[in-house]
């Protein structure tokens, strides 16, 4: 079992599902842009960014979830981390003001479910080699 | 490596009794088709439609397109470790079936893109809209998951250019291209004088829907690497990649890069160019960061004097662009980004979600947030069922008369990163 180095922030139940036993879980019951700007707020706490927030070429006003795995471990900000989750949110604004996401049917919502799964389950795959 | 490449033009495709190339006319025998390609478990029927330039016709939700070639002489055969054994291809002769492809085309998630208009203004922006298409649609099994649908799709796709591309094998082709890479150490002694130039070919390897594939490794699990540009030509790269249609790399994309074809027109007269360096577009940070740092070191060590680097893809893959230039740069090697953008409607908003001030020679290959109403079509290959939730749709894109409202992000190959597009400046 990997041990909990690591948090899940996501508003994706599947994500869940799947990682409660691996992984701290932040769950937000709320916007990918939610989970982007709790993704900020750990940042600014010293956590490190692991895993890229703008994951998938599936748009931010396309899909509705989001994914995102943050260090465990504090330390001092992380300017790299902060820039990427920064440049994350403006890129899913911009989106966002452009067209809001469709009210998507219930199988189009497991889609993308499953995509963002896919998306940090190749990340999750690659952490096991650290 | 030296390798010919035999072009075959076709200037017409219908339904025949054999599959053959007559005058030019590429016939194909739909009953054999569909046998050979078929036999997926998961896959309950198979149907062929053709779609030719100008005609009416709108294809949609277009998953993979790809050029039907066959190895002729040299060792392997086409899309090494995925249809053929994994010999290292890219040597001695290869036949293709030119202004034709195989595009697969149908439903694997409920959200959808890729559009092929083959007439009307949403033609312009895709370069297969010039092609002869054999649409292949593939119906799954009730209940079949993603993963293997998508996978079930994709060898379908591989099969059928296969299919075709062998009768190329014993056809005289209209014209025959070489392509030559010496090993390193001897290229630098042929051409002492000429600045040494690499290709850092980004791949998309996310995970479901956007993964690319080398020599039939999953390229999420490469380390940087080294490839004859000729490997590529046989299919040593293919696409698994159904999101984001106008910036992903179809497999006939890979077949025909633009950017190794332009760097071989100047090889040996302006430049040396010296080879490819496959890179990949991971989620997981510290992949990018090993990544990057490999491809830089590639370049470090071949002694290349500039590199030009593509991307695939939106979002994550523009921090691995990012990284890679400005370490390749870091290296004392110029580079040259190539990329699309996604900059709002009227184009003022920032285009890349990374930057760099090293990244100071760019290539756009177009706006991918710019709307166009595409006009009714008389005839629909797959299904508009899911257009209004299309990439780049709005709610009710959809109208009553069968046009479309959308960005061009949904039109196929309209910002191809590669520059494989239409909406391109094609000087300075």
């Amino acid at each position: 079992m990997i041990k909990k180095n690591a948090t899940i922030i996501t508003n994706n139940t599947l994500v869940c599902d799947k990682y409660d036993d691996k992984f701290s879980l932040l769950y937000i019951e709320d916007s990918l842009i939610e989970v982007l700007k709790v993704t900020r707020d750990k940042i600014h706490e010293g956590h490190k960014l692991l895993t890229h927030p703008l994951s998938g070429s599936v748009k931010p006003n396309e899909t509705l979830y989001k994914t995102v795995i943050v260090s465990n471990e504090k330390g001092k900000l992380d300017m790299e981390s902060l820039l990427i989750i920064e440049s994350a949110i403006e890129t899913a604004e911009k989106f966002m003001s452009m067209k809001q996401p469709p009210n998507w049917k219930d199988e189009v919502l497991a889609d993308f479910r499953e995509i963002d799964c896919t998306l940090i389950d190749s990340a999750v795959e690659s952490m096991k080699n650290y | 490596m030296r390798l010919e490449l035999g072009k075959i033009f076709i200037n017409d495709v219908q339904f025949g009794n054999t599959t053959k190339v007559e005058n030019g006319v590429l016939f194909i025998n739909k009953d054999e088709m569909i046998q050979e390609i078929g036999g997926d478990e998961h896959i309950k029927s198979i149907e062929i439609e053709l779609a030719h330039p100008g005609e009416e016709v709108r294809i949609t939700p277009v998953k993979d397109v790809i050029e039907p070639r066959v190895k002729v002489e040299g060792p392997g055969g086409i899309f090494p470790g995925i249809l053929s054994k994994v010999d290292t291809v890219g040597t001695g002769r290869t036949h293709a079936l030119k202004n034709v492809a195989v595009v697969t085309a149908g439903k694997i998630v409920g959200f959808q893109e890729g559009i092929i208009d083959m007439t009307g203004p949403g033609a312009d922006y895709t370069p297969f809209s010039k092609l002869h298409n054999v649409v292949v649609i593939a119906d799954p099994i009730d209940g079949l998951k993603q993963y293997d649908h998508e996978a079930a799709v994709r060898m379908i796709g591989f099969k059928a250019a296969a299919y075709l591309g062998k009768i190329a094998k014993d056809i005289q082709p209209d014209e025959v291209k070489v392509y030559e890479t010496e090993p390193l150490l001897e290229s630098v002694k042929k051409y002492p004088d000429l600045p040494k130039i690499g290709y850092v070919y980004m791949l998309q390897t996310q995970g479901l829907l956007h993964d690319t594939y080398v020599y039939g490794v999953d390229a999420k699990k490469i380390v940087p690497t080294l490839l004859y540009p000729t490997e590529i030509m046989d299919g040593a790269i293919i696409s698994g990649n159904c999101v984001s249609a106008c910036d992903k790399n179809p497999t006939y994309i890979h077949l025909n890069n633009g950017i190794i074809e332009d760097l071989y027109e100047k090889h040996g007269k302006e430049i040396n160019f010296v080879g490819v360096i496959i890179t990949n577009e991971n989620v997981y940070l510290a992949d990018k960061e090993r990544s990057s740092n490999w491809t830089a070191k590639l370049c470090k060590y071949l002694g290349l004097d500039g590199v030009i680097v593509s991307q695939e893809g939106f979002g994550n893959p523009d921090t691995d662009l990012i990284m890679n230039c400005k370490k390749i740069e870091n290296e004392g090697i110029k580079t040259v980004i190539v990329t699309d953008e996604y900059a709002g409607r009227d184009g003022a908003s920032q285009s890349l979600a990374d930057a760099d001030v090293k990244a100071d020679a760019v290539v756009t290959n177009g706006n991918a947030n710019e709307t166009i109403v595409l006009p009714p079509m008389k005839r629909l290959i797959g299904t508009t069922k899911y257009v209004d939730v299309i990439a780049g749709g709005f709610d009710g894109s959809l109208r009553p008369d069968g046009s479309i409202e959308v960005e061009i992000q949904a039109i196929t190959g309209a910002t191809n990163e590669t520059g494989y597009v239409t909406l391109s400046a094609k000087g300075f």
